[in-house]
């Protein structure tokens, strides 16, 4: 009998174990480093120096990195929002009884599954001054060419822009599979005591769309603390350090300035930051 | 008249959603002194911005580069993945839970808090500018994982033992009965690690500086940024058009696997 | 197994008794492969005891980045020629390159050749020296001529006079649209080597932007160069565009601040277009000799090699009479060589060319970058700040060189 268990054991382990090393390597072994990479000072190239707390000091006195935080912040403050109220209304429209929804939905789910790089390369084509697609429309209105990159105030915003057209494809489908499972015979209920669509959203589609509300929410919050490649193409942190996210920020410590263990600081700090803001995001949506 | 409404909202998104992707298809394809031109349309179409990215930058050792890494990727991820979702599902072993709780948790910390520490781990081992340094990192995934296991854990455990009398190891278990059972599994599993590790541009920025070992979208990247395209907006397109032809190949053939399984994963690139 | 061991020590040797081999990095642009391949050729064949193999640096990135990476990996070659002083501060922190001031004959090929006053500028500031003075490339201003002669105008030699310039250039009702000058708006660090660097050089009179571990830009030179660059966006000398292509060579704009480099570049790409050098404008009260940025790349021996001897002779072989005079003819740089202009060795060749005799001259008076490990970081904080006083002029130029001497101080106070 013993020895049955022990093989089971045996061949179980042996089928963990190639994930095992992998995580050893590749999770653990980096997720320590950083501990140490954090109290240290490393070029890459001369030996490792033992700092204290120099890195984190620094990073409280370094406005650039406040800064950084604050534009990912202000991106994160229109994106999410944009990404919700957008989905909602799309998902809807794709939940009436409607003829190529299958298309629909194919379209919208287009820009997810394209290289960022690419979206952010065409984006930034259609957002030229003098030859964007956006500046020619609004001269056939005879409106002015707006500068959606090169001004500090419009520079963030329209890459929040960019990121939520790219990502609603998801988003709406998310929502879509979460307004599905709402019963129907609840709006029945509601018919019958004559109330409108929009007393219908608000009191029962709004507060069953909540679990997807709060997946859609912690997902974007996740990915829009990732913002780099938009940038990085797009207007390389400018004008005036706009458009500086927090990961191009320690992506110019580390290969720019060989500073790996000010840009592990950066990380550790940023990661702290995105647990704190999910956590948050959860006490209101999660509560009951 | 509500119908209408919501239909003109519908074609108006849809439009918006298209329309950049068909610009840049076209765009591609018009000669230089053409592409500044408002319309879609042209006189003529014409491949010579295509010549030009082959002539211009080794696109098509970046595109062999992008397909070896995804490929062997997506072949690794399924198959590690597939062997602890089974160990995870069907076997039983002290520890299994404890394994189960660290996929989980895993899954729950930010990738910036390790990117930097991962980078430096690739320059000790010597593998900057070389495939094991765009592949190791990323060859089993927590959410192939959950994935397999959770398929796995609804194939009756019958099969199991009837497989075991017959004297077949667990292995030959797995690869030939739970893989023929699991395709949508895998499929899913396959086309988001695929999908993910075809558009993945930050981390190849940090571990590949040779030309010839870029990946498409680094390559890309570097080519519309660094200025090489010479702002030539035909030849930028063109380039990327060539990154994008083979998801959107793959999108046609499994669509219905893309939207399901990407959104039911609740994982995106 | 013993014998298999003796063999493969037979082989070893048998292998290296044949020839050594060095190996050499060079700049990957076409002009310095070809002085490259012209020079090794030469050195392989009057040397076959000691074979040279060139390779050229991977030209993705910078060759600093190129360099370090081979450091960190241990793969550096024994000699390469394609060294910006201003990096060399992380190489002999980490140990990474000879001190060439150890080989006795140092002074006669190094000193004799550069004089003591240029070679000293590249003298670590552990006392030693690590590396070759080469080349430079003087950043000067350049115009176009046919554009000057037409409108009237002699190339500027004070700020006043380049705003006189480009006040006629845009008023030239023929050409409208056309600017003064272009002035990149981006912040990479190195752009400001092409603008506000030698321009600061200049009103300072050979300045660099430190010493001794703290800002030295935080002065009145700083300033002025600072509010050249803001007036000239201000009163629209310069396009707010990011503009790509060649703008200068269109005949877009009527000047440019380039290197010697750019008069083979022109000629390839525009036969016939007549250009020509001027030093860069200085401020109106400045008096004295104008001093520019050299863009010096230099020669170093890494401290990986098994034959420092041999690679000294190759490196001395580099920076002989004949290689210089060839340096000259195949890449249109200037050697680091004193007097070159007047040199009567040379003298035929700056006959023939006297854009580059313009160039040698202004070679005599150039400085280096610092050298500081966090050279490219103090770039880069400069490079912030011009976008902020001169390209956008949200703030005073007094206020951004402060907040940039502040910030660098910064970086000696904590790292």
């Amino acid at each position: 009998m013993t020895t049955g268990d022990e093989r089971k054991d045996a061949i179980g382990y042996a089928f963990t174990a190639p994930y095992i090393l992998f995580l050893l390597v590749f999770t653990a072994y980096p997720l320590l480093f950083s501990f140490y990479l954090v109290f240290h000072s490393w070029d890459l190239i001369t030996p490792p120096e033992y700092v204290g707390l120099k890195n984190f000091y620094f990073l409280m006195h370094d406005t650039d990195f406040w800064q950084a935080l604050l534009n990912t912040l202000i991106f994160l403050a229109i994106h999410i929002p944009a990404q919700v109220v957008f989905s909602i209304m799309i998902a809807m429209a794709l939940a009436e009884k409607i003829v190529a929804k299958t298309f629909f939905r194919a379209a919208f789910f287009l820009p997810v599954i394209i290289s960022g790089a690419v979206v952010t390369i065409l984006w930034a084509k259609l957002y030229s001054t003098d030859t964007g697609i956006f500046n020619q429309l609004l001269g056939l209105a005879g409106i002015a060419p707006v500068k959606w990159l090169t001004s500090t105030g419009l520079a963030m915003p329209s890459i929040a822009v960019m990121a939520t057209w790219k990502n609603m494809g998801f988003y709406i489908v998310l929502f879509l599979a979460g307004l599905l499972n709402i019963p129907a015979h609840l709006y029945e209920v509601s018919k019958i005591e004559g109330t409108t669509r929009w007393q219908d959203f608000w009191h029962i589609t709004l507060p069953l769309l909540r679990p997807t509300m709060l997946l859609v929410v912690v997902l974007s919050t996740f990915g829009a603390f990732s913002l780099f490649i938009e940038p990085y193409v797009m207007t390389g942190g400018g004008p005036l350090n706009s458009t500086m996210s927090v990961v191009l920020y320690m992506y110019k410590h580390a290969f720019l300035f060989q500073h790996m263990g000010y840009a592990a600081t950066i990380g550790f700090a940023l990661a702290a930051i995105i647990l704190l803001v999910v956590l948050i995001q959860k006490k209101y949506l999660d509560s009951d | 008249m509500k119908k209408l409404a919501l239909y003109l909202i519908l074609i108006c998104a849809a439009v918006s959603f298209i329309y950049p992707f068909l610009w840049m298809a076209f765009i591609s394809l018009k000669s230089v002194g053409d592409a500044g031109a408002r319309g879609l349309l042209s006189s003529f179409f014409t491949l010579q911005n295509y010549k030009a990215v082959f002539m211009e930058i080794p696109i098509g050792r970046a595109l062999l580069n992008s397909a070896i890494v995804a490929l062997s990727t997506t072949a690794s991820v399924i198959f590690f993945s597939s062997l602890v979702g089974y160990a995870l599902a069907k076997l039983r072993f002290s520890g299994r839970e404890t394994v189960f709780m660290i996929v989980l948790l895993t899954m729950m910390i930010p990738g910036q808090l390790t990117l930097i520490p991962l980078y430096t781990l690739i320059v000790r081992l010597g593998w900057i500018d070389s495939y094991p340094a765009l592949v190791a990192p990323w060859m089993i995934s927590a959410m192939g994982i959950l994935i397999f296991r959770q398929t796995f854990i609804s194939i009756p455990d019958d099969l199991i033992e009837a497989a075991r009398m017959e004297g077949c190891g667990e292995l030959r278990i797995l690869t030939s009965i739970f893989w023929p059972l699991s395709k949508p599994a895998m499929v899913t599993v396959g086309i988001i690690t695929f999908m993910n590790s075809w558009n993945e541009v930050l981390w190849p920025m940090m571990v590949v500086r040779r030309q010839e070992m870029m990946t498409m979208p680094q390559m890309i990247t570097t080519f519309s940024v660094g200025g090489q395209s010479g702002g030539e907006l035909g030849v930028e397109m063109a380039a990327s058009m060539l990154l994008i032809i083979p998801i959107l190949a793959a999108y046609a053939f499994f669509q219905k696997y893309f939207i399901d399984g990407i959104a039911s994963t609740g994982i995106k690139g | 197994m013993r014998t298999v061991f003796f063999t493969i020590i037979f082989f070893l040797f048998a292998g290296s008794s044949g020839a050594i081999e060095l190996t050499y990095w060079t700049s990957s642009n076409p002009e310095e492969i070809e002085l490259g391949r012209l020079l090794v050729r030469q050195w392989n064949l009057s040397h076959p005891d000691v074979q040279v193999k060139m390779q050229p640096i991977p030209a993705t990135q910078s060759s600093e980045e190129v360099l370090l990476a081979a450091i960190v990996s241990k793969t550096t070659p024994d000699v390469c020629s394609n060294i910006l002083p201003a990096i060399m501060g992380r190489f002999t922190k980490s140990k990474a390159v000879l001190a060439l001031n150890a080989f006795p004959d140092y002074e006669k090929a190094v000193i004799g050749r550069t004089g003591a006053k240029l070679a000293d500028l590249f003298r670590s500031r552990d006392g030693k020296l690590y590396q070759v003075p080469w080349k430079c490339n003087p950043v000067m201003l350049v115009y176009n001529t046919a554009i000057f002669r037409a409108l009237g105008l002699k190339p500027p030699k004070t700020y006043s006079d380049f705003a006189r310039a480009a006040e006629t250039i845009a008023a030239d009702r023929n050409n409208p649209g056309r600017w003064a000058m272009a002035v990149s708006i981006k912040t990479t660090w190195w752009q400001r080597l092409f603008d506000f660097y030698p321009f600061y050089v200049a009103a300072t009179g050979g300045r660099t932007l430190l010493c001794n571990d703290s800002a030295a830009f935080n002065s009145p030179g700083g300033v002025a160069a600072m509010t050249f660059f803001r007036d000239g966006f201000k009163k629209r000398y310069f396009p707010m565009l990011g503009f790509s292509g060649n703008i200068f060579l269109e005949g877009k704009t009527a000047m440019d601040v380039a290197g010697p480099w750019v008069i083979k570049y022109y000629r390839r790409l525009k036969p016939g277009f007549e250009f020509d050098f001027a030093p860069i404008p200085v401020p109106d009260n400045y008096k004295g000799p104008v001093y520019t940025y050299g863009d010096p790349k230099n020669i170093v021996i890494f401290a990986t090699t098994k034959y420092p001897k041999q690679s000294w002779e190759f490196v001395k072989f580099l920076i002989s009479k004949e290689a210089d005079l060839k340096l000259l003819e195949l890449t249109n740089q200037v050697p680091m060589r004193r007097e070159i202009a007047s040199d009567p060795f040379y003298g035929g060749f700056f006959d023939k060319n006297p854009l580059l005799r313009k160039a040698a001259r202004q070679a005599q008076y150039v400085v280096p970058m610092d050298e500081s490990q966090h050279l490219v970081q103090i770039l880069d904080i400069i490079s912030g700040q011009f976008e902020a006083a001169a390209v956008y002029a949200v703030i005073t130029p007094e206020k951004a060189l402060a907040i940039a001497a502040k910030k660098t101080q910064a970086l000696y106070d904590y790292w």
